[in-house]
Formats: C-alpha cells, sequence, structure tokens
C-alpha cells in the first residue's frame, strides 16, 4: 500500500512552520538583485543591516540628473520611472520599474553624475544601498565585501559586451550606409 | 439701542479680556520657568555635549582599530571589549608606576626649592642667570620674588590639583563608557539619526556623513602619529642630553609625553613642550657649579627641541598630517585665547577643534554645491 504525499501530518507542519527561517521583505528583494543574488542568507542578512529602507510618494524624486550618484536601489513595493530630462521639453520616461527591479548599481563604483532621472510613480518603498555602506562592508567584512564588488564587476563585464555588440552593428550599419552612398 | 447693545457687550468683553490677560500672564509665566529651567540647565547640557564631542572624538581615533579587529572575524563587541582591555590595561600600569615617581619627584623639587630658597642660592643662582641674559638682552631681568612667588603659589595649589585629578578621573572614565557605546552602536546611530533625513537630503547628508567621518579620523590619526612621533623623539633627545651633557632631566617620560601633545598646538606647542623640560633641568641643578657655567643646560634644550620641531616640521608631519591644519599665526593666537577662557584643557582643544570644524564645513560646502542646494 502506497502513501497518500498529500496526507499531511498538523503537528509536523506546524514545527516545520516554525523552523522554517522568516525572510523579510528586504531580504527577499536583496537576494533578487543580481549584486546580493550569490550571497548566503547569513550575508544577506549582514547586508540588510548595513541598506537604508526608504518610502517615497507619488512623484516624488529618488535622485535627479546631474546629482553626485553615490548608491544603488532595489525596489521593494512600488514602482518607478526612469526619466531622461532634456532642456525645453518635457522629460522622456525611459522605462518604468516594479517589485524587485534594481537601478543605479553603477555609481557605487563611481561618482560620476546621475545620467538620468528617478522618481517614485506610486507610494514605493525602496532599498538604497550605497558608497559609504559599501567601503562599510569592505573594511568590516572583506570577504563579503570582496563578493559584491565581484558580482559587480560581472555586471559592468555583461553591459561592457553588450555595449561592445552594439557598437559592431551600429559600425556594420555605417559602413554598409557609407557603401550604399558610394555606390550611389 | 447702540448704547444698549455696547453696555450688554461691555461686561462679556471685559470676561473675554480678563480671560486673555489671565491666558498671556500663564503663558508669561510658564516661558519664564522654562528659560529659568534652561539657564539652570544650560550648563549641564553644555557639560554633557562637551563630554559627548570628546567621546565622539576618541570614536574616531579608535573606529580604525576595532573596524580590523572586526574584519578579522571578532564580533565589534568583542573587538571593543578587547581594544579596551589593552587600553586600561596600558594606563593602568603607567598609574601603578607612574604616580609614585611622579609624586616623589614632585616631593624632590618642592624640598629643593625649599632649602635653596632657605640657603638664598635661588637668588644666587637667577643673579647669574640674569648676568648671563644682560649679555644678549641688557633691558630683560627676572625678578627673584616674582619666580619665588610663583613657585610658593604652584606649590600651596598642589593638593587643590590633585583633588581635581580625582575628579577628572572619574570625568574620564565616563567619557570612555560613552565611547565604548558609540564604537558597538554607532553606526546603527548615525543610520537612525541619517534616517530622519527627508528623502530630497538624504544622499547628500550620507555622503557629507562618510566624507566628515573619513577626513576627522585622518586629521585626528594624522596629529596622533605626528604626537607620537615628537614624543619619541623628544624622549631619545633627552636622554642623549642626560647621557652626553649630564643635564640631570629626570621624568624624562611625563616630560617627552607633555612635548607630544603640546605639539597639536600649532606654532605655541613647541615652546610649551620645552618648558618643563627646562623647568625640570633648572631645578635639578640648582647649586652645581658645573650646570651653572653651562647656563643650567637651557640652550641645549632648545636647541635639542629645535631639531625635534625640524624633524617634526619636514620629515614626519608632511607624511602623516595631511596638511588640514594650515592656519594664520594670529588665528591660532586668537582661539587659544578664546580657548583660555575654558581652562588649560580648552587652550589645548581650541586648535584642533578648529581644525575639524573646518573639515566639517568644507565637506558640508562640497556636498551642498554638489547637489546644487547652494
Amino acid at each position: 500500500m502506497k502513501e497518500n504525499p498529500s496526507v499531511s501530518y498538523p503537528l509536523f507542519a506546524s514545527f516545520k512552520d516554525k523552523l522554517k527561517p522568516k525572510r523579510s521583505q528586504a531580504q527577499m528583494a536583496l537576494s533578487q538583485a543580481n549584486v546580493f543574488s550569490r550571497l548566503s542568507w547569513q550575508e544577506i542578512k549582514i547586508v540588510e543591516n548595513a541598506v537604508h529602507i526608504r518610502n517615497y510618494g507619488p512623484g516624488e524624486p529618488i535622485f535627479q540628473q546631474g546629482d553626485p550618484g553615490s548608491g544603488m536601489y532595489i525596489i521593494i513595493e512600488g514602482s518607478v520611472g526612469i526619466f531622461l530630462d532634456i532642456p525645453q521639453q518635457s522629460p522622456k520616461q525611459l522605462s518604468k520599474l516594479g517589485d524587485g527591479d534594481f537601478f543605479g548599481e553603477i555609481a557605487l563604483l563611481d561618482a560620476s553624475p546621475r545620467t538620468a532621472t528617478a522618481t517614485a510613480l506610486e507610494n514605493s518603498t525602496i532599498i538604497g544601498f550605497y558608497r559609504p555602506d559599501l567601503m562599510d562592508i569592505l573594511k568590516t567584512k572583506p570577504v563579503l565585501g570582496g563578493k559584491i564588488l565581484l558580482a559587480l564587476s560581472e555586471v559592468l563585464a555583461v553591459r561592457l559586451r553588450s555595449t561592445n555588440g552594439e557598437l559592431v552593428k551600429v559600425s556594420r550599419k555605417l559602413e554598409s550606409l557609407i557603401e550604399t552612398g558610394t555606390n550611389e | 439701542m447702540s448704547n444698549h447693545e455696547s453696555v450688554t457687550i461691555a461686561p462679556q468683553s471685559v470676561r473675554l479680556f480678563h480671560q486673555s490677560l489671565f491666558k498671556t500672564l500663564v503663558y508669561f509665566f510658564l516661558l519664564i520657568l522654562v528659560l529659568a529651567g534652561a539657564y539652570k540647565a544650560f550648563p549641564l547640557v553644555v557639560d554633557a555635549l562637551f563630554l559627548i564631542v570628546i567621546a565622539a572624538i576618541l570614536t574616531a581615533v579608535f573606529n580604525p582599530l576595532v573596524d580590523r579587529l572586526e574584519s578579522s572575524g571578532l564580533k565589534r563587541i568583542y573587538g571593543t571589549l578587547l581594544m579596551f582591555g589593552g587600553i586600561f590595561g596600558i594606563v593602568g600600569l603607567g598609574v601603578i608606576k607612574g604616580i609614585p615617581t611622579l609624586l616623589a619627584e614632585i616631593t624632590r623639587i618642592k624640598d629643593v626649592i625649599q632649602q635653596n630658597a632657605a640657603t638664598e642660592s635661588l637668588d644666587s643662582i637667577l643673579g647669574d642667570i640674569n648676568a648671563r641674559i644682560a649679555e644678549f638682552v641688557p633691558s630683560f631681568q627676572l625678578d627673584p620674588d616674582l619666580i619665588s612667588s610663583l613657585s610658593s603659589q604652584l606649590f600651596s595649589q598642589l593638593g587643590s590639583i590633585l583633588a581635581g585629578a580625582l575628579d577628572t578621573l572619574a570625568t574620564i572614565l565616563f567619557i570612555l563608557i560613552i565611547t565604548m557605546f558609540f564604537l558597538v552602536d554607532g553606526k546603527r546611530m548615525t543610520k537612525k539619526l541619517i534616517g530622519m533625513v527627508p528623502n530630497r537630503y538624504f544622499e547628500m547628508s550620507l555622503n557629507i556623513t562618510y566624507k566628515t567621518k573619513k577626513q576627522l579620523t585622518n586629521f585626528l590619526r594624522g596629529q596622533l602619529l605626528a604626537a607620537l612621533g615628537v614624543a619619541i623623539q623628544s624622549f631619545i633627545g633627552l636622554n642623549l642630553l642626560n647621557l652626553i651633557f649630564d643635564t640631570n632631566i629626570s621624568g624624562v617620560v611625563l616630560i617627552s609625553a607633555i612635548a607630544g601633545m603640546a605639539n597639536m598646538i600649532p606654532f605655541v606647542g613647541p615652546f610649551m613642550g620645552m618648558v618643563p623640560a627646562i623647568i625640570v633641568s633648572l631645578f635639578n641643578n640648582l647649586g652645581d657649579p658645573v650646570a651653572a657655567s653651562h647656563f643650567y643646560y637651557i640652550l641645549h634644550i632648545i636647541v635639542m627641541f629645535l631639531i625635534v620641531q625640524m624633524i617634526d616640521n619636514n620629515v614626519i608631519s608632511p607624511i602623516v598630517v595631511s596638511g588640514s591644519m594650515e592656519m594664520h599665526p594670529l588665528t591660532v593666537i586668537l582661539l587659544i585665547l578664546v580657548g583660555s577662557q575654558m581652562g588649560v584643557l580648552g587652550m589645548f582643544l581650541a586648535v584642533p577643534a578648529w581644525g575639524i570644524s573646518k573639515v566639517v564645513i568644507q565637506e558640508v560646502y562640497q556636498g551642498l554645491k554638489g547637489h546644487r542646494l547652494i
């Protein structure tokens, strides 16, 4: 006689539930971001203690184009619009980000000005992880800091490869256009 | 009709007037109470702030060490306890070994002065010094009465100084406890405080706090390293003077420590550092004709401290201090004058406090400018 797997044992299930580690929303959001996706839950907990959880109202800017960049953001709840400010024109929306999405991670490495404006589109809860936080982790937990830096380098490498691919495509298109122009 | 109305309204308006007058008087009384309370509490608040500021400065100094211990895998609280254990150990050893020596030294100097005052040899020595000074500066003379009255005043206050030392010890202990809390929980406290900043200014505040903390740590570390450098050089120099010229300078460790700490005050500090060495050499050599013929080794000591200053200014300071203390001599004199209103400690802390404020103001200005808020 085969045992039915769907039969539940309430006492056992209750114990199992109690033993199951409880993850906060921030921990879940952090584990989804590619910079932290390879960290253990224990390491995620350390990062959670270092980050800042902020609430933004609809239309409230998170950062503005031209501001010195200082960190990355991960959306726990809500949505964020990325806008390009064009002089004498209304801002152009480049993308809309939702729960679990992240942006601005390059600013962790580089303080150059932000290239776009990020604005909350509705009531949003967002994690902010800034360069001072990363520096602090690097100082006090160098192994964890190294893992985050390695993940950041991988993000950069992927972006660089994709940009190179785009560049090759554009240069080929340009060459073909020049060729067409010469033939005509 | 209008008369009748005015008559009926009048008592009500008078009542309202009375009510408002009563309210105003109550508010006025409360305001006076609050102001009196604030006036009474003001010194307490200032004292508490002073302790917190000193603890914050110490935290900035010790934080890198605790960070390093934490990075080696030790929990922050254990790292802090370990560091404080070490500090208390060293200070305790210093107190156990140093205080009896210091007290013996003070008693010995007191005896020497009393003996020499009795035999009037202090007068003859001052006469000798005055004759030597007259060779260089004819119009300048040291007054023997002034010197002996100054020294008797100093020794009569010795008891109250020692009583005050116990009070100071309690304050130091309190500062160290606050520092311990700051070291263990400081990051969480800072995070909570910055968390209160509105979203618009949040990133900027975080950056300013981080950069200021970094600059402050570098500045204090530089100052302390330079002080340590001067103290070590003074220790070597004074021992060399004792060895080569038999200058008979006692309490070399204490004098070197004073010279190192005084060095944190630009321009005036180096002179403050050499004064104890000169005084000790003078008192230790009273009645010694060889020492008298060498001008009580005062010139030797001055030259030694000048060499220490040269090495510090040209070799050590350029390496360890980031140049954030560049100040006009007039600013330094004014700061010391202002600091002197708060006693010797105020004089000592005025210049470094100004240096720290300068760093904070610079960082806040740069941050506000970067975020186009000014």
